[in-house]
């Protein structure tokens, strides 16, 4: 659970309302915690419920709450910067739908500079060039991914753009 | 080489008409200026822009500039209309060096010139980081009006290339061919400089043809 362990208060073992108890089942057997909700404190937290799984258990949460709660839609898969936050300074996000309820999920997981964390392409193909842009932007390496290469940026550029430690003005190869 | 206009004809009341003396050069620049085919690279709005101006109100066919070719290999001009980002500046530089010479470039309006407003980590900061450029359009994007004053321009740019007067008579340098040699043009300053290539340099991406257009002195060109 060190990986969990959060100073906020925006994360905690009880599970908000709202969340449907398939959901609830489906991950009864991995270590989570809860954040979100309809009913959530903070006016600035999401008003949909968010759960963060540990990074080794990323796929198969994630493999359990598809096959188990009806999560069958992958509705955006990117990541977050916290360059303060150590061990782990990014968070990787994946919102899931089910499209029977309309009910949504925010799975995170955190991820330290130069760890790995599994692909999501044997579930949904479309989580392919997500990761890509991920990659391309973080530097956040997806194991099992067929084709882990630079989407948007060219293939001999030099650092990850969307790390808050990237300059603010862009990165000028060719500056004098 | 005598230069012989229509003019000083007709004025000596000889040969009305029936004959034109002129020298190569001004041969090939006058049919050059006048068959402008330009291969617009359109990025963004700049692109909608240049259409404008090919398009029948501003009619850029007026200056012989209507055959936008979309293969470099038949292209003069390389018009780069729009925001060029890092991964598309491959592209660009891989069809400036398939055009062949002579070839003049536009950087058509703010992010072509200098990255415009987008200070930022894709976006080239001014195509001149990878090809050199003759004309820089200002506007965001440049009203087709701006685009055909920069047009004219560069035909009179045209107009004043001496690239075809080969110096025969210049000093030689062992293993090197004189190619051009700049005469007395207006505004270049005087005597002659004559730029020196070795073999296989001549028509590189920024030769000793272009550099010597631009003014440059020949020991900057080895």
């Amino acid at each position: 659970m060190d990986t969990l362990k959060t100073s906020s208060m925006r994360y905690s073992d009880e599970v908000p309302e709202g969340v449907a108890p398939e959901i609830v089942s489906a991950l009864a057997g991995f270590a989570v915690q809860w954040s979100g909700g309809a009913g959530a404190p903070h006016p600035h937290q999401d008003r949909y419920p968010g759960v963060l799984v540990k990074r080794e258990d990323w796929l198969p949460a994630i493999s359990a709450l598809r096959d188990g709660a009806g999560l069958i839609w992958l509705v955006d898969h990117t990541a977050v910067d916290y360059p303060a936050r150590r061990p782990a300074r990014f968070t990787v996000v994946c919102i899931l739908m089910n499209m029977a309820t309309q009910a949504r999920l925010i799975v995170k997981s955190r991820v330290a500079e130069g760890e790995s964390i599994a692909s999501l392409t044997g579930l949904w193909h479309a989580a392919n060039w997500a990761e890509r842009e991920t990659f391309d932007m973080f530097g956040i390496a997806f194991e099992g991914h067929p084709d882990l290469t630079r989407i948007f940026m060219p293939e001999d550029y030099d650092g990850f753009p969307m790390r808050r430690d990237f300059p603010l003005q862009g990165h000028l190869r060719f500056q004098d | 080489m005598a230069t012989q206009t229509a003019d000083m004809l007709e004025a000596t009341g000889s040969s009305e008409g029936s004959f034109l003396l002129s020298s190569v050069q001004a041969m090939a620049n006058w049919s050059r200026k006048n068959s402008v085919w330009p291969l617009p690279l359109g990025l963004s709005c700049c692109g909608i822009e240049f259409m404008a101006t090919a398009m029948s109100r501003y009619d850029m066919a007026r200056f012989g500039m209507e055959v936008a070719r979309f293969s470099p290999r038949q292209a003069d001009l390389l018009l780069v209309a729009g925001t060029l980002t890092y991964k598309m500046a491959h592209v660009m530089t891989r069809l400036y060096d398939q055009m062949a010479e002579p070839k003049w470039v536009i950087a058509m309006g703010a992010c072509a010139s200098s990255g415009g407003m987008f200070r930022s980590y894709p976006v080239v900061q001014g195509i001149d980081e990878f090809v050199p450029v003759d004309f820089y359009i200002p506007g965001c994007p440049p009203r087709p009006d701006a685009v055909l004053t920069c047009l004219i321009e560069l035909q009179k740019k045209i107009d004043k290339d001496r690239s075809y007067r080969l110096s025969f008579s210049a000093e030689k340098v062992e293993g090197q061919t004189p190619l051009v040699e700049q005469t007395q043009l207006p505004g270049r300053g005087e005597g002659p400089a004559v730029a020196m290539a070795t073999a296989g340099e001549h028509f590189g991406e920024d030769g000793p043809q272009k550099r010597a257009f631009r003014g440059i002195k020949p020991e900057e060109v080895r």
